[in-house]
């Protein structure tokens, strides 16, 4: 068991460092002018070779990427000092860089933006496990029923609409034609500064997360759950004249629930890493749509940062899963 | 297969008959079916699924033949002067169609706000460019998972082991995350390229195949894994065939039902992530793609809903049939299912 945590936790370190490496390369060797976006802010739109050129050497394009890459890894760690049009900007760990439109700490406006990101995900991924598992459970229960039909087959067709429209219709008809009730306008509002304008600004983002996520976890869980209430242990809890809903809740879904937890740790990894739609369609400050806009913008420590930060997220809630996955069944713990 | 056939009997049963005569076969011809014929059968009687195919097939000649058909309505994506078009508020003038005029035969779907694009025109562009690019891409990321799944599979060892980590490894980076890192490096990179339409394009496939290709490869290796223990398998390998044949030969003609399902499900996904990432401003931008009128759509919703329903509809239809194909296709090739 200790073993396997340390091997589990040593592969997750490695993957995270070729991760934050492939996408440092990326961003070093793929725009051919890196420093351009920034020249052309700070003179504004008048960067002529040899200002970019000293933009280029200030950034340490001209270095290798071997000298750099540890120096931006450092500054995550420790932060440093970053230079440019020779003015000195104290970047504190954890350092991302500097956005080139300006000039601040990237890390500083993505602490201003995770609340919004978490918030969604804490709701969408709420609303999977509220909606899918009880619907799953009901329908492995009715098996073969025209109930267990209808939904199975209903939610098929809804999962195979892309997701982005799904949202995008039920923002246009739930808050742009019709104003849904005791929902405000979509967006983000700090918890602290008004519970009910945080719930009301998020609610459509979260129904439409959950119910569109939710098929999948219905269809897990109503497989698992038919399986599990075939096993043998069933039969005896059934047997010795449990009543119906211990038997099934119980007995029958603590075995079914093991293969939902794993997907749901892979999802809401998914999500942290950016609701990318939701954001946009919905108008939440997240990160998604921090990533987006600063795309748009050619703002690249920012579109690097908030990558590296997915891809954290990921490996971390694919870890945490293979960790939990050891604690919930013994199968993995033993072998 | 028979009770008779199998258990301890079956010995007794080949030293007392002579050898070639099989009590159930005599007196009746046998019609072989091969598993591809029968899963044919199958599809054919699925009504969904020849409803699907409809779509899909409709799809596909709108896609290959999306030129001449421009051609026949008489329509262009090209707009010399859009304000001659508009009225002041960019919605389309009332004599060229909705939301305030009647459709006229000059321009069937109407003319789009802002930029006073034919509708249909930019759809049947659409079409193909989605088409298109979800073809390509499902083919690249065939290749590249099918050939990854077998070399991992039949070689093992250390082949396998880091093959395995590679498919982990970009597993776990999210696919849309991978375009929106790469469209700013190829914007900056090809801006004044007289090939940025192309270079994009080629992307954007790139991203597609080099994101999709995992699921693929983890399924044709587990595939392999249990086949290659098999007699046929064994047998060729003693008789000396090469790896590259044994793959090509042996393997590759029993992971068709596999690589079918996985690509009719694959198409899919890709139309709509190209339709999503255009919708998101980072996936084709120098062509007509059905994202794109998605996003211009919301604005216009209120006064011209018909603009954003056309492209909506499109990938609607056209994911969907070709998802409920995939399932359908699936059930039919699986021996399990019986029906």
């Amino acid at each position: 068991m200790f073993a396997y945590i340390v091997k589990r936790l040593l592969a997750g370190i490695v993957v995270m460092l070729l991760v934050s490496l492939s996408i440092f390369l990326l961003f070093w060797y793929g725009p051919s002018e890196p420093a351009r976006a920034i020249c052309d802010t700070k003179t504004s739109q008048r960067c002529t070779p040899a200002k970019l050129e000293v933009f280029t050497e200030e950034l340490g394009y001209n270095n290798a990427w071997y000298t750099e890459f540890p120096e931006y890894v450092g500054g995550i760690f420790t932060g440093r000092d970053i230079t440019i049009a020779s003015q000195t900007t104290r970047c504190d760990a954890p350092c991302l860089g500097l956005s080139y439109k300006n000039g601040k700490p990237v890390w500083d406006e993505m602490k201003g933006r995770l609340p919004a990101t978490f918030s969604v995900a804490i709701g969408g991924a709420f609303l999977y496990l509220l909606l899918g598992v009880p619907l799953g459970v009901a329908a492995a229960r009715r098996r073969g029923t025209v109930a267990d039909k209808s939904l199975v087959s209903s939610f098929l067709v809804l999962s195979s609409v892309p997701y982005y429209l799904f949202a995008l219709l039920t923002f246009l008809y739930f808050s742009v034609l019709f104003e849904a009730p005791f929902i405000g306008n979509p967006g983000y509002v700090p918890f602290t500064e008004s519970p009910s304008g945080w719930v009301g600004g998020l609610a459509l983002a979260w129904i439409c997360l959950g119910i569109f996520g939710c098929t999948q976890y219905t269809r897990y869980s109503r497989g698992a759950m038919v399986e599990a209430l075939s096993e043998d242990y069933v039969r005896t809890a059934k047997a010795k004249g449990l009543p119906q809903r211990e038997v099934v809740y119980k007995h029958a879904l603590r075995a079914a629930l093991v293969p939902v937890v794993t997907i749901f740790g892979i999802d809401f990894g998914t999500l942290l890493a950016g609701t990318i739609f939701t954001e946009k369609i919905f108008d939440i400050d997240g990160i998604g749509l921090w990533a987006l806009l600063a795309v748009g913008q050619k703002d690249l420590p920012i579109v690097q940062a908030t990558a590296l930060f997915a891809a954290v997220a990921l490996i971390l809630s694919n870890l945490l899963v293979d960790l939990l996955y050891s604690v919930l069944d013994p199968r993995v713990r033993l072998s | 297969m028979s009770a008779e056939t199998a258990g301890p009997e079956t010995l007794g049963h080949l030293s007392d008959e002579p050898k070639g005569e099989d009590p159930g076969t005599k007196g009746r011809t046998i019609t072989g079916k091969s598993p591809m014929r029968i899963a044919m059968g199958r599809l054919l009687r699925d009504k969904i699924a020849l409803v699907c195919m409809a779509v899909v097939l409709f799809f596909v000649l709108i896609a290959v033949f999306a030129g001449p058909l421009q051609k026949l309505f008489g329509v262009s994506t090209e707009t010399v002067l859009p304000s001659q078009f508009l009225n002041l508020d960019l919605t389309p003038k009332a004599e060229y169609g909705p939301p305030y005029g009647p459709l006229t035969m000059e321009h069937p779907f109407g003319i789009a706000p802002r930029t006073a694009t034919d509708n249909l025109a930019f759809w049947l562009e659409g079409a193909q460019n989605s088409l298109q690019i979800a073809a390509i891409a499902t083919v690249l990321a065939m290749l590249l998972g099918v050939t990854l799944g077998l070399l991992g599979g039949f070689l093992g060892g250390a082949v396998d082991r880091f093959l395995t980590f590679v498919t982990d490894f970009f597993l776990t980076l999210p696919f849309i995350l991978a375009a929106l890192t790469i469209a700013p490096i190829i914007n900056e990179r090809f801006r004044d390229s007289p090939n940025y339409a192309t270079v994009q394009v080629v992307a954007l496939i790139g991203v597609l195949a080099g994101f999709g290709w995992m699921s693929v490869a983890r399924l044709i290796r587990g595939e392999v894994l249990s086949l290659r223990e098999r007699e046929f398998v064994q047998a060729a390998r003693v008789m000396g065939m090469p790896t590259g044949r044994l793959l090509i030969k042996e393997l590759l003609p029993n992971l068709v039902a596999p690589i079918v399902v996985a690509s009719s499900l694959m198409l899919p996904a890709f139309v709509s992530a190209e339709a999503g990432l255009a919708f998101l401003g980072i996936g084709v931008t120098t062509r007509p793609s059905w994202g794109q009128t998605l996003n211009q759509g919301i604005s216009f919703f209120e006064t011209y809903p018909l603009y954003l329903y056309q492209p909506l509809i499109g990938i609607v239809l056209l994911v969907l049939a070709l998802n409920l194909l995939g399932d359908a296709l699936r059930d039919a090739l699986d021996p399990k299912t019986r029906r």
